[in-house]
């Protein structure tokens, strides 16, 4: 959808959208409101729902931020430590690879 | 350019000739003669399906001379790699705590190959060779416990190991088994008797090097002493060797090999693993090695009701049926283990007529044991059983117990007879039965004597009958001591080993029944453990004499388990569906995974079957099991005028029993008590040899692959953006309708 053609009011409700719908465990949506809406929000001229779409761009931003880091370190030490916490490694796991602990 | 890629071409441009010459000429069809238009129309459409018709046969033809008549394809792939016909790896084996066995990466594991000449040769492999990882070659005799734990601790210059096994066995005698064989689960722990624990007193295989219970992360195989070894070899000397003290050039020849394990850590990670739910590929890993125990009495037994039997009092005569070695499904076991259950087989078939004649009061059951190997898995099985009142009789009905243990390599027809000297202190039962086998070993050329100290009993399946009741009994060696197998549980115990050897230029079936010397010396032990036997179970002596092992049987069996199974006599005791079983190589004794009975168990059973039972004339489909006997189908021999075999069902009370160690019926994976050993699966086992390049010109040939690919997008992007300059012609194009 190119943003170019769409009303401002219509901006507003689609960022707003994006952003509500991120709280349900759904960062991807903040990531691509973040994304999308950034020339919107920042490199724009000033035009009046500006305001409000730089606010959820800017809450998206830290959710996404919340979420990666979360993400992150428990991807780190699940990778590093499962084969150490034995039974409850193997029954947190979807594959378990072969051959190696 | 050879004389099959000539041949393809030749073919090739005949097809297209022949193809272009109809297509040309089209199809004559003779009803196209008409020349009104719509019907010439109608002609040509008929000589269009006619051509197409015809070109199609043509491909056919043509693709049937490129492909089908002989020529085959060239691949590329054949061009570069030579598969090895003849692999045997090392597995992996787990048990509560340890893995042991080899393993190799995912992918197979590559490394260039070096023929090792002496264990200070293995300076090149480990520190100075300039090109790891390396595969290493050993011959048999460089197949030993330094070498091998010094190549484990280079591990990451060490690719893989290939032994090549000799035709003949070494003159040293070498096992890959502990020295204290199945010091765990045997009767002498820290509470019945810390004295004797863990081989203090004696060290039963003092030439045990514990290879095969060592870990390696590269995969090792064995190989024969083949073509394929030689085309390795001569590899080795054409590419890698270097000469005159200058180092060797890329391409250089390696070795991959794999041999993925997919277990690991223990038996009750890789159970819980193949237990998993929920994952999203569910795999089983790992199978925990299970085969049958053989057993027969002399007088039937009810099988269906279990428990104790009242007024039943038998005597249990066990022998081991198992064996191993490093490599996988590699078991000749003729000392280890043939020797004991072939004396004991004959044996059997020596007091058939006299306990059918006279029977003695007390009955005599014959175990034949699987798994004994691996911490005892048959013997504990049956001692579970018994306990749990789930087998023909029960613990208390057990008088005494007599093992056939290795008796095979009797040097001065000498045979030990081992008593465990914690129980002998408070019976004397014991002593009764010692007496009576010195009786009855009187008058023949073999002579029984003890060991003469207090020595503990030697690794045997009476050790598991005695961890649950202080039965009396004995073990018959032909070890005083340590013992005298200095091949135990190897690849090297094989027929050879014990001396088995036929005159030349004899035919298969006149092999079969050459009685050699060994047969003989074992048909001796037979007859003495047939004759205890009777006495024990309360047989009259004067009946003694009449009770002799037959060589001629002996010496069968012996053929048909260590030289070749495939012969006429082991045809004829199986039935027809069997038969594919029968190889022409000797028997392998290894308990394997399987959930069906193994060859081995299967020939001892009809074995046992044929050699304690009888001849019942009943038809095919009546020849089932009943309560008190079994009764098995087999295909007989042919008489001598037709080619049709005569088959007949066999009575007898010789039936199998399920040898799972208990610790998998009570999934207790970490169990102390129980043998917990589980072999693992995996997916392809192959080796192949192939030229490998440098790394640096492997480098060089991605790095200039990506850069022409970086040019080629870069060229485009380029030529897209500037079209309008480089594609503009002076004139407008021409107005063309579509």
């Amino acid at each position: 959808m190119n943003l170019e053609r769409v009303p401002n009011e219509e901006k507003l409700t689609l960022c707003r959208k994006y952003y509500l719908g991120g709280y349900a465990f759904l960062p991807f949506l903040w990531l691509v409101n973040v994304v999308w809406f950034f020339k919107e929000a920042f490199m724009k001229p000033v035009y009046t729902e500006q305001l409000q779409i730089k606010k959820y761009v800017k809450r998206s931003a830290l959710g996404l931020l919340l979420w990666v880091t979360v993400l992150t370190t428990w991807i780190t030490i699940f990778q590093r430590f499962r084969a150490e916490w034995g039974e409850v490694g193997d029954y947190l796991s979807f594959t378990i690879p072969l051959g190696i602990p | 350019m050879d004389l099959l890629s000539s041949k393809w071409l030749v073919n090739l441009l005949v097809c297209c000739l022949f193809v272009g010459e109809l297509s040309s000429h089209g199809c004559r069809c003779p009803r196209s003669r008409v020349i009104s238009g719509r019907v010439r129309a109608r002609a040509r459409g008929g000589s269009y399906w006619c051509t197409s018709l015809l070109l199609f046969v043509c491909v056919c033809v043509c693709v049937y001379f490129i492909f089908l008549a002989g020529v085959g394809c060239n691949s590329v792939e054949k061009k570069i790699y030579v598969n090895l016909n003849y692999t045997v790896p090392c597995v992996r084996l787990l048990n509560a705590t340890h893995q042991i066995g080899c393993q190799s990466h995912l992918s197979g594991n590559v490394g260039v190959l070096h023929v090792l000449e002496s264990e200070e040769n293995l300076d090149w492999v480990l520190h100075s060779g300039l090109t790891p990882p390396y595969l290493v070659i050993l011959e048999s005799s460089l197949f030993t416990r330094s070498i091998m734990m010094k190549l484990k601790n280079g591990s990451s210059r060490v690719a893989g190991v290939a032994v090549v096994t000799p035709n003949a066995n070494p003159s040293q005698g070498t096992s890959p088994h502990t020295s204290c064989p199945n010091e765990n689960t045997g009767v002498y722990t820290e509470n019945y008797d810390p004295t004797m624990a863990r081989c203090n007193v004696t060290v039963w295989n003092p030439l045990g090097t514990g290879l095969s219970y060592e870990e390696f992360d590269f995969p090792i195989f064995a190989m024969k002493e083949d073509n394929d070894t030689q085309v390795i070899r001569q590899c080795y000397m054409d590419h890698n060797r270097a000469g005159n003290g200058s180092t060797p050039q890329y391409p250089l020849c390696a070795m991959q090999l794999y041999s993925h394990m997919s277990a690991v850590t223990d038996t009750a990670t890789c159970m819980r693993r193949n237990n998993i739910n929920f994952s999203l590929s569910p795999e089983m890993v790992c199978d925990p090695l299970s085969d049958f125990n053989v057993w027969a009495s002399t007088r039937p037994l009810n099988n269906t009701a279990k428990g104790h039997k009242e007024g039943e009092s038998v005597v249990l005569a066990a022998a081991r049926l198992d064996s191993r070695s490093f490599f996988f499904d590699i078991a000749p076991g003729a000392e280890s283990g043939v020797s004991g259950f072939v004396a004991l087989l004959a044996a059997a078939h020596a007091l058939r007529n006299a306990t059918q004649e006279a029977p003695p009061p007390r009955n005599i059951l014959y175990a034949f044991f699987h798994g004994e190997t691996f911490d005892y898995i048959g013997s504990s099985r049956m001692v579970y059983d018994m306990e749990k009142n789930n087998f023909a009789v029960d613990l208390d009905n057990i008088h005494s117990v007599l093992e056939v243990g290795q008796v095979g390599l009797h040097a001065e027809s000498r045979l030990w007879l081992h008593s465990d000297p914690v129980s002998r202190k408070n019976s004397s039962v014991n002593e009764e039965l010692i007496l009576r086998l010195q009786s009855a070993a009187s008058g023949l050329n073999v002579s029984v004597e003890e060991p003469g100290f207090s020595q503990p009993l030697p690794p045997s399946s009476f050790q598991r009958f005695l961890r649950a009741r202080p039965i009396p009994g004995v073990v018959i060696e032909d070890h005083r001591s340590a013992f005298t197998n200095s091949f135990y549980e190897s690849m090297y115990d094989n027929a050879e080993y014990l001396n088995i050897s036929y005159p030349p230029d004899l035919t298969p079936d006149e092999q079969l029944e050459y009685v050699t010397d060994t047969a003989k010396a074992l048909t001796e032990v037979a007859t003495v453990v047939a004759r205890t036997l009777y006495i024990q179970a309360g047989g009259a002596e004067s009946r003694l004499g009449s009770i002799n092992a037959d060589p001629q049987m002996v010496t069968r069996i012996l053929y048909g388990f260590l030289v070749r199974s495939n012969n006429s006599w082991f045809q004829q005791l199986i039935p027809s569906d069997l038969v594919s079983h029968l190889t022409d190589r000797p028997t392998n004794f290894y308990v394997g995974v399987a959930q069906q009975p193994g060859k081995p168990t299967l020939l001892v059973q009809y074995l046992l079957a044929n050699l304690t039972g009888s001849t019942v004339n009943v038809s095919q489909d009546d020849c089932w099991n009943q309560r008190m006997y079994s009764y098995l189908w087999v295909q007989g021999a042919a008489p001598p005028n037709s080619t049709e075999r005569v088959g007949f069902c066999m009575r007898s009370a010789a039936r199998l029993s399920k040898a799972l160690s208990p610790a998998f019926d009570l999934h207790e994976y970490t169990s102390k008590d129980y043998s917990t050993w589980t072999e693992s699966r995996w997916k392809t086992i192959k080796g192949r040899i192939f030229l490998v390049a440098s790394h640096e010109l492997e480098m060089l040939t991605l790095g200039v692959g990506v850069g022409v690919l970086l040019t080629s997008l870069m060229l485009t992007y380029i030529m897209s953006s500037k079209a309008d300059i480089l594609f503009s012609s002076g004139r407008e194009p021409a107005n063309a309708t579509y």
